[in-house]
């Protein structure tokens, strides 16, 4: 075949500058450790790494929003941490007060000890996050969440819970209204509060009941009177919502069960003639509530049936109380766990995310460098093959 | 007998000067582009007739020749136009690959940046730092939207005069080519026994390459040397000695484009641009209308749904000072533009209804006289919308907006071109982001039952309901029903309860589950001092991951990916398509250089050949004269 001088210059022009094209390409790669420059470079790998860069950066965010949540349960956590063990302190000293050996003045001293409880309650009930906002005011964070009013502790905060997007399906609850957590704390035994109304002059102390048969349950209020007639006693049960008397006459023994409507408790010790006990279905009582009828109960100074019936229902409620914020607890526990199984299984997507991603856009050094090798020695060839070929001329022997 | 000698000798030394001329020819013009080598034609003399047969009486030359093959000639031809043509597609494409798919410049780390900022303020929503961070993180991703929709225009203003200036080197070409035409005539004309003026012809086949590349032409050779060009479906560019031109002008559908018009008389004729094909014109043409504007339009279809969806959503929320949202971005609206040749006054304006179901294409709205059509360009799609004004056509509304249409007419709609262009923020305030739902659910602290009232949310789309933020009260007026006060409509008697149902009044919607008891009461009221609320920027930093875009199949990031992607295929198959088409140029050059082009060792064997050739007859010469000599001398 014919070859034109200028086809011998041309071709080797162009396949110089395509073998420099490559080793520029390689070395670019090697330089960046990036295998694709542009999208161009493999269409495919590179959307699909934009995709994967995108779900890495979002599994980050939901490690930061993660982070998020277990600051605020933490801290919830270690303030229930101190109501607990205050309200067991409490609990505690209740149950000492109750002995009848203490005198009015040690009586006393209980109930100073008590309202200086109450006051370390109310701190941590108002507790923050640190940077100003209520823990336990639910939306309105700026907002103190309890404050004192004449009609006793007022809630200001709202039911409002902060949910935070922890992982791609799960959000999560990183607060708790003050209100579940100190104000509704069920009386009574949860569905009936049984007590001694306060002009009550004999011994009368009555139990906290339970339920016998939840199907007879009304939900209406009753009283239970009691009359010494001739040094017998019998008591009247009346149903004060219908005015419906229940049963009339009942002979009364200290201790023995009173049944009805499904309802079961006793009272024991010798009530007199007029004493009363009142029965009204179960109602929200706060925890602030419960410790101050003790406070006003220890200072009083009646002791006996009146103090006992007192001392007995505020233990109550206050086991109420700490089982409310024990159940608290045992969510933020629960949510706390959650987080750190979500964080490993975060923390493996993540891994896996950045391996699928350096497999797609990352330069496999090995090759790389082994290209260069090639293509360097390939161009040193092709250049001086190229000055032999065009050093051959027959103007040189004319 | 020696006068015979003479010539001979003369002849000889005559037509090796020829061809030392040639060789010389060719070696000085080994280098210029579009030269073709030449040779001389050389014939014997006739004989003179002597009673012993016919005595020769040396050479003639009988013509310079080059070296030309027509078929490969048309081949270089086919070949380079479109080599030009994907060549100039590819760096123009290049340029877009390049600036939506850096991770630094592109779009999609603004768009990350402004999520984790609004997950950010859904952390902490009564952070106002947290809300700042939002606000930059808004206004970089509108400076990114705004910076790569700058870039697309910059290019789209660098087409247009590249375009021009490819339109007057075709009109040169042109010229050229027919003056070229002019001169080859008449030399042809000029020389007796027609021969052919090599170096003009290599010339003008040199000029028709170059317009080659710049438009796809054919060539028609005529008898007497001429040459006519004809580009497109034969519109006649050089027709013997005259040239016709083109024009740039403005389009007259979209006069924001040029298109390319014939000059015939005084009268303009638009060209089909489907017509203009190969060189780099029909590349510039091809990947305006199918890379540039889709890439444009997809750009400002992903900043009209961001910026559109978080509007939205914050509508629905309440900011930090307690008032209803109102708008985080200002958003784009579609340009429409009247057609050129409307008879009718008729206005026509367009907006956008549903983000989600928008496509990167543009419309074009016609009136035959009854009904309107719109045709969706990208794919030729033709909606028939009947008689009257407004309608909506993929997630956009037209409407008239004054004057009465005439048959004909036609109006060009943008629906996202601008979507890009036109995004900003709306608000430098951090507290107007609306982290907030409007209203808030209680239970009262006095019900005795277990019933639960979910947090509840606001019913889009904005508007809001006027009475949201009335305050409603649910009473259970017994296990199993409850009445509803402060709604509006007034709910009259009791309803019936199911737990775990969905209420919904005055625009919101909550759930009531558990056992209530009779007298709770459930109050759902004005989200008053609600700075701890993230209700709304928990489902603002949702937006990120859902797929509201192309009719619920992609994501903000998800179709802006989808234009990286699409780039990227294209200027792959671009890279691939003209790495190809340069090999095939690169060979079918060298074959026909293999014919026609200048190999110096033959020509320096040629001026050997001829030196010797003219040594040689300039010895028979001297022997002719010595002869002569001997002549003479026999007289002495």
């Amino acid at each position: 075949m014919r070859v034109s001088s200028s086809t011998l210059f041309d071709s080797n022009v162009a396949a110089l500058n395509q073998q420099q094209a490559r080793l520029l390409q390689t070395q670019q790669q090697i330089a960046t450790g990036r295998r694709l420059s542009t999208a161009a470079d493999d269409p495919v790998a590179a959307t699909r790494a934009l995709d994967l860069t995108r779900s890495d950066a979002i599994n980050t965010q939901y490690a930061s929003n993660r982070s998020a949540a277990r600051h605020t349960l933490s801290i919830t956590e270690s303030v229930l941490q101190g109501v607990t063990s205050l309200l067991q302190d409490i609990r505690t000293s209740a149950i000492s007060a109750g002995n009848g050996t203490l005198s009015m003045v040690d009586r006393k001293t209980v109930a100073a000890e008590f309202s200086g409880r109450l006051e370390e309650l109310i701190g941590f009930a108002n507790s923050t996050d640190g940077v100003g906002n209520y823990l336990f005011s639910g939306f309105q964070s700026r907002t103190q969440s309890f404050v004192d009013t004449p009609a006793g502790m007022g809630y200001f905060g709202d039911d409002g819970q902060r949910l935070l997007q922890v992982s791609e399906s799960r959000q999560m609850s990183s607060t708790n209204s003050g209100a579940d957590v100190f104000m509704r704390v069920r009386n009574g035994n949860g569905t009936f509060d049984t007590r001694a109304t306060s002009t009550n002059t004999g011994s009368g102390v009555v139990s906290v009941g339970s339920v016998a048969n939840p199907a007879l349950l009304t939900g209406d209020n009753y009283s239970v009177s009691f009359s010494v007639v001739a040094g017998v006693t019998t008591y009247d049960v009346t149903n004060t919502t219908t005015a419906a008397v229940v049963s009339a006459g009942n002979p009364y023994t200290s201790g023995q069960a009173i049944a009805f409507d499904g309802m079961q408790f006793n009272i024991s010790g010798a009530p007199k003639n007029g004493d009363a006990f009142t029965v009204v279905p179960s109602a929200n009582e706060s925890v602030f509530t419960t410790i101050s009828d003790l406070i006003t109960a220890l200072n009083s100074s009646v002791a006996g049936a009146h103090l006992s019936n007192s001392l007995s229902r505020g233990i109550n409620n206050l086991d109420h109380a700490l089982d409310n914020v024990l159940s608290v607890r045992s969510t933020l526990g629960l949510r706390l766990n959650e987080i750190d199984a979500l964080q490993s299984a975060g923390e493996d997507m993540g891994l896996q995310l950045k391996q699928s991603l350096s497999q797609l856009q990352d330069v496999d050094y090995n090759k790389a460098i082994s290209d260069l090798n090639q293509q360097q020695i390939n161009l040193q060839a092709a250049q001086k093959s190229f000055a032999k070929v065009v050093g051959l001329s027959l103007f040189d022997y004319i | 007998m020696t006068s015979s000698l003479f010539g001979s000798a003369i002849s000889g030394m005559n037509a090796a000067q020829a061809g030392l001329a040639t060789a010389q020819h060719n070696i000085a013009n080994a280098a210029t582009p579009g030269f073709n080598r030449q040779e001389i034609l050389l014939g014997a003399r006739p004989g003179q007739q002597t009673g012993a047969g016919f005595i020769g009486q040396g050479v003639d030359v009988t013509g310079v020749r080059r070296i030309y093959d027509q078929f490969l000639g048309v081949q270089v031809l086919q070949e380079q136009t479109q080599a030009s043509y994907l060549s100039s597609y590819r760096t123009a494409i290049s340029q877009i690959d390049n600036l939506l798919a850096d991770p630094d410049a592109g779009a999609s780390p603004a768009m990350q940046n402004f999520f984790s900022a609004m997950n950010g303020v859904a952390n902490y929503p009564e952070s106002i730092p947290a809300r700042q961070t939002l606000l930059s993180g808004a206004q970089f991703v509108v400076n990114r939207f705004q910076a790569i929709d700058q870039r697309l225009t910059n290019i789209a203003n660098g087409l247009t005069s590249q375009i021009t200036s490819s339109v007057t080197s075709i009109n040169a070409y042109a010229q050229q080519i027919a003056a070229l035409n002019t001169n080859i005539k008449r030399a042809i004309g000029s020389s007796q026994s027609g021969q052919m003026p090599n170096d003009l012809m290599d010339q003008r086949d040199q000029i028709i390459n170059q317009m080659n590349t710049e438009i796809k032409v054919s060539v028609q050779t005529q008898s007497d040397g001429a040459v006519n060009i004809f580009i497109g479906n034969g519109q006649a560019l050089v027709i013997d000695e005259q040239a016709m031109s083109l024009r740039a002008t403005q389009s007259s559908v979209d006069p924001s484009k040029l298109d390319i018009g014939y000059q015939s008389g005084s009268n303009l004729i638009a060209i089909q641009q489907s017509s203009l094909q190969g060189g780099n014109l029909g590349a510039y043409l091809t990947f305006r209308d199918q890379s540039l504007e889709p890439a444009r339009n997809a750009l400002g279809r992903v900043a009209l749904g961001l910026a559109t969806s978080v509007n939205q959503q914050n509508q629905l929320g309440q900011d930090l000072y307690g008032n209803l949202g109102g708008n985080i971005f200002n958003v784009a609206s579609p340009s429409v533009d009247k057609g050129a040749f409307n008879s009718g006054n008729a206005l026509v304006s367009a907006a956008i209804s549903d983000v989600g179901a928008l496509t990167t294409s543009n419309y074009q709205l016609r009136f035959d006289g009854t009904n309107y059509t719109m045709l969706r360009l990208s794919d030729n799609a033709a909606t028939n919308l009947g008689a009257t004004l407004p309608q909506t056509v993929d997630g956009f509304t037209v409407s008239l907006t004054s004057g009465t249409p005439v048959a004909g007419d036609s109006f060009l709609i943008h629906p996202t071109a601008n979507g890009a262009r036109d995004i900003s923020v709306a608000t430098n305030d951090p507290g107007k982001i609306a982290a907030a739902a409007p209203m808030r659910t209680a239970a009262a602290m006095a019900n005795t039952g277990s019933g639960q009232i979910s947090a509840g949310e606001v019913v889009g789309p904005p508007p809001t309901d006027a009475n949201l933020q009335a305050t409603v009260n649910i009473t259970f007026t017994s296990p199993t029903t409850f009445t509803v006060s402060g709604a509006v409509p007034v709910v009259v008697g009791a309803v019936a309860y199911t737990p775990g149902q969905n209420i919904s009044y005055n625009g919101w919607i909550a759930k009531l589950s558990g056992a209530p008891a009779t007298g709770d009461v459930f109050t759902i009221s004005k989200n008053i001092n609600a700075v701890g609320d993230n209700r709304n920027a928990l489902q603002l930093a949702n937006l990120q991951t859902q797929n509201l875009m192309a009719n619920g199949t992609a994501s903000f990031q998800g179709i802006y990916d989808q234009l990286v992607g699409e780039t990227g295929a294209k200027t792959y198959e671009m890279n691939v398509s003209s790495k190809a088409q340069g090999n095939m140029v690169a060979q079918i050059i060298a074959s026909q250089q293999s014919v026609s082009g200048v190999n110096l060792d033959e020509e320096a064997a040629n001026l050997i050949r001829y030196q010797r050739a003219y040594q040689a007859s300039a010895k028979a010469m001297q022997i002719s004269n010595t002869l002569f000599e001997a002549l003479l001398s026999l007289g002495r």
